[in-house]
């Protein structure tokens, strides 16, 4: 059976002006569906590099990306985006709300485009909010909201489509601690109903909680633990 | 939430950009339609004075020119009419089939005859049509309203040495001097000017006419037509459009027109400019924003949307504002451009704001283009 997601022998070279930088270098990964890992690894090691070409968002160097059987090498710009829409949840370490609109509106965002009667996507984004523990918030802007609360409407939005992966790029890099263990309550509440989990975080606190951990290092996978063995006896 | 409402959100949220955007669109389509209303009422108001100022048809008798000589002698020329015109032409050309595009048709009959001694040219011209027919004239005293009275021409004035209130005489009749006539230029200076009727008494020319003056309504000038209507109800007359006088209305309203294309023009360009730069430096400035619309699965298809979207309220709002304020300018200036009777003329204002909705489009091109193009990652590398 073919792995959920398949990366094999990926590299993105960076360059500018006649000087270039590998971000990633050869990589090669299997993830089965289900699974929580976690990335890590020093500022630079391609980290972030590594979710936007899983996510669809860049196309890498050389080497190839598959997910649940499709090559995004494949796929045109809208296929890409139709792909994103239909498989992947994104969660930023900034949250990326849109200011001008509610916690509703912004979850209501990538509903924008379809052919959904405003009501049925009003209760959608409200089940949403509620299902992340912001009953009773969702006229309130993103300014009038605590970073938790934002991350957790952020989160919402990602799940708006009910998408099978997520890829979290440090989700709780801009909270305090508490908050930090509340969003990853969540992620773990998520992993447990099915989801696929990867998330890029400096944070090892965060490795208890995945089924699988690598870390990257000047673009290449220095350590890659499915039993998360090095990290839970830290 | 669909596209429609995040375009205007986002155009709420950022009210001064939005504001900027339309004010091109606001001023450019402002200056059209009070320029475009203007120019159409004043194409009238000219059109309607130049149809006042005189005629722009001459009727005369048929004639050929004889040349008199004897061997090496030369007489000068004489010209032989094959038929003379007469009052009862004037029915014959207020017949004609476009005779509701005639605004007068004025007889006039030239006879010498003396005034008080002196010979001079009589001019008779319907005291009726005179305030029509001859509109330029400055009469210092009066026009003349019924028989045995004269305006005396400035020449013929200082010849005679008479002002109103004066008598000429002219044979065994006697004339009330009405008014002098200011210098015009032109040889009526030196003509004493009476009724028709008694310049017919005095040359013994009933009913005779030497030629009709006929002033047509000139708005989309069929005067070649007229022409040839009368000159078939006329057959022994000569009927010919005075072509200068056709040609100088339509160009004095051509040149109207084109100003306020021209100006318009410019402004409309400068407006285009604006939309361009304003949305250009939205979308610049709405990256990361675009980025998370890639993310989370907008297609290019989406993002172009949106930015028409929001080009469009932005250029509807500010095209219908503008083309109001344009016509309550060109109402309020239509006395200072000399339109007696200004009003409201819809269809600038619907042109303008077909104008403005498509400039704003039509600027909102290339940078919704250059949004939808962002590959994701570029858009989102700050994210």
């Amino acid at each position: 059976m073919d792995p959920f997601i398949h990366l094999e022998n990926v590299s993105m070279i960076y360059g500018n002006n006649g000087t270039s930088a590998a971000a990633l270098d050869g990589v090669s990964l299997s993830i089965d569906a289900g699974e929580y890992v976690v990335i890590t690894g020093e500022s630079g090691a391609g980290k972030s590099t590594l979710l936007t070409i899983l996510g669809g968002l860049q196309v890498p160097s050389s080497g190839a990306v598959s997910m649940r059987g499709v090559d995004l090498s494949m796929l045109s710009a809208d296929g890409l985006a139709d792909f994103r829409r239909e498989t992947i949840g994104f969660i930023f370490q900034a949250y990326h709300l849109l200011p001008y609109l509610s916690a509703r509106e912004n979850v209501m965002v990538p509903m924008s485009p379809l052919r959904m009667s405003g009501r049925a996507k009003a209760d959608r984004a409200d089940a949403l909010l509620s299902s992340v523990g912001l009953p009773g918030k969702e006229d309130r802007l993103p300014s009038e909201l605590s970073g938790g609360e934002c991350q957790r409407v952020a989160i919402a939005r990602a799940l708006v489509h009910d998408p099978p992966v997520l890829l979290a790029d440090e989700p709780t890099g801009n909270l305090d601690s508490t908050t930090g263990e509340q969003i990853l309550d969540l992620f773990s509440g998520l992993h447990k109903s099915g989801k696929t989990v990867l998330m890029v975080t400096h944070n090892r606190a965060n490795l208890f909680r995945a089924s699988r951990a690598i870390r990257l290092r000047d673009g290449r996978v220095a350590e890659d633990d499915p039993f998360l063995a090095p990290y839970q006896a830290l | 939430m669909n596209i429609r409402k995040l375009a205007w959100k986002n155009l709420l949220r950022r009210k001064t950009r939005a504001v900027f955007t339309g004010l091109g669109i606001f001023l450019g389509i402002g200056t059209f339609v009070a320029l475009a209303s203007l120019t159409a009422q004043m194409e009238g108001a000219v059109r309607d004075k130049l149809d006042k100022f005189g005629a722009n048809i001459l009727v005369t008798p048929r004639a050929e020119q004889l040349s008199l000589g004897f061997g090496d002698i030369s007489l000068g020329g004489a010209q032989v009419a094959h038929a003379k015109l007469t009052m009862e032409d004037r029915k014959a050309i207020e017949s004609i089939a476009l005779k509701d595009r005639l605004r007068i048709v004025a007889p006039y009959l030239l006879a010498a005859a003396d005034a008080s001694g002196k010979d001079f040219v009589w001019m008779g011209v319907s005291a009726a049509d005179i305030g029509q027919a001859r509109p330029w004239w400055k009469i210092s005293g009066s026009t003349i309203r019924e028989r045995e009275e004269v305006i005396l021409g400035s020449e013929a004035a200082a010849a005679l040495d008479k002002g109103p209130g004066g008598t000429v005489t002219s044979g065994n009749r006697k004339f009330r001097v009405a008014g002098v006539l200011a210098p015009t230029g032109e040889k009526e200076d030196a003509m004493v000017i009476a009724d028709i009727r008694d310049v017919q008494a005095l040359g013994k020319n009933p009913k005779g006419v030497t030629f009709f003056e006929v002033a047509a309504l000139c708005k989309d000038c069929p005067v070649e037509d007229i022409v040839a209507q009368i000159g078939g109800a006329l057959p022994g007359a000569k009927v010919s459009a005075i072509r200068q006088v056709v040609e100088s209305r339509k160009a004095a309203v051509d040149q109207f027109r084109k100003l306020g294309l021209g100006v318009s023009a410019i402004v409309l360009a400068i407006a285009g400019l604006m939309v361009f730069v304003t949305v250009m430096g939205s979308v610049q400035e709405r990256t990361r924003e675009i980025g998370v619309l890639r993310a989370v699965g907008f297609r290019r298809r989406a993002i172009l949307s949106l930015l028409f979207w929001e080009s469009g309220w932005v250029s509807l709002v500010s095209s219908v504002s503008g083309a109001a304020v344009g016509l309550i300018a060109a109402m309020l200036a239509s006395p200072l451009f000399g339109i007696e009777r200004g009003g409201i003329a819809p269809s600038p204002a619907l042109i303008g704001v077909a104008i403005g909705m498509t400039l704003g489009l039509l600027g909102a091109i290339p940078p919704a283009r250059k949004a939808a193009a962002l590959s994701p990652t570029e858009a989102i590398r700050s994210l």
